[in-house]
């Protein structure tokens, strides 16, 4: 009966540890895949500024022209600890209001519910994260009486914001650099979700391994 | 107690950034530039300009501030302070290196890979093993 019961337990000690490798390994493979999904991202929007700076003229996107007066970003993120100190949870928060940013909350997170819909036909290794997030803010959204029309106009107010530090008159190329870095944006909030969960899965692997020295 | 990693629940943070100009230009194009009251950003254009020292200032203030919770590196800055980058283990702000446009990434320098890189050495594992 006793060596039944320590069988039984020496059998789920093993799977927990194959699961813990399993998770580490996964999150390796994601990692990898995200961060050549980012390399793609800033390449193409490092293309584009080239092309608007061929076009617009190279003193007219200079970093000489960044504005450095005092204002708030307008594209945060929020840190989720609720769960576990060593593994937090980051979400991106686009175009909330530069001006005031006690208003940013629930219009921002709604316009960043419509694109990750939006972009939910393409298959991507982890999203998991922002959009269990999205959904909450939704409702929220809902409760403030918020509507899909008015998010759009602070977004796009808040992308013209960004656009004008080069002049009232942009280049299409430069608008088109604007969205791929806003998309390498969403994929380092992945990656960085990730790896906290790769770095919290190695270092249960590596526990275990010391355990069975 | 005197440990204890900086915590922000739920509340707004910052991504900063270290990187060359193209790159903090996209990105400031996405939104992320902040300027506090004091003049003080949330990123550093690394250019020839620029020493390792104060690439070393930027990253240790970044990484202590509890407004930021990312901290973009590009790979090649991030190997003049290798040493800084490899000995920093805290969850928040989390430490990403990206390419950079002269610069592809290599995994083979990447800090959290390196740090994982462990469990695939086989001489490793199987020492512990015996």
């Amino acid at each position: 009966m006793r060596s039944s019961e320590n069988g039984i337990e020496s059998s789920k000690e093993i799977s927990q540890s194959e699961e813990n490798v399993i998770n580490f390994l996964d999150s390796m493979d994601t990692y990898l895949i995200l961060v050549d999904s980012l390399s793609s991202a800033l390449r193409q929007g490092w293309f584009e500024l080239a092309s608007a700076r061929q076009s617009m003229g190279a003193s007219r996107v200079n970093s000489s022209l960044f504005d450095l007066k005092s204002h708030h970003a307008s594209t945060t993120f929020q840190v989720d600890e609720h769960e576990d100190i060593e593994l937090p949870h980051f979400t991106l928060c686009k175009w909330a209001s530069s001006d005031d940013p006690e208003k940013y909350s629930e219009e921002a997170k709604f316009e960043e519910d419509e694109l990750l819909r939006n972009k939910s036909d393409s298959p991507r290794p982890q999203q998991r994260g922002a959009t269990s997030h999205c959904s909450e803010y939704q409702e929220r959204s809902a409760e403030i009486g918020g509507s899909p029309v008015k998010v759009d106009n602070q977004a796009e107010k808040e992308r013209f914001k960004s656009l004008s530090m080069f002049g009232a008159l942009v280049s299409p190329k430069l608008r088109a650099t604007q969205s791929s870095f806003e998309k390498a944006l969403e994929i380092v909030v992945e990656i960085s979700n990730v790896r906290s969960s790769l770095l919290r899965s190695y270092d249960q692997v590596h526990e275990e391994l010391k355990n069975t020295k | 107690m005197a440990n204890k990693p900086q915590i922000r629940t739920n509340n707004s943070a910052l991504i900063a950034m270290i990187a060359d100009e193209d790159t903090i230009t996209g990105f400031l194009l996405a939104g992320v530039g902040n300027v506090d009251l004091r003049r003080k950003t949330n990123y550093l254009i690394v250019d020839s300009k620029i020493t390792v020292k104060q690439i070393e200032d930027a990253f240790k203030e970044f990484t202590s501030r509890d407004d930021i919770a990312i901290v973009l590196i590009s790979q090649y800055v991030a190997n003049m302070i290798r040493f800084l980058v490899d000995s920093y283990h805290k969850p928040i702000p989390a430490i990403l290196e990206i390419p950079s446009k002269d610069h592809p990434y290599d995994a083979a320098h990447d800090s959290v890979l390196s740090r994982v890189k462990y469990l695939f050495n086989t001489e490793s594992v199987a020492s512990d093993r015996r």
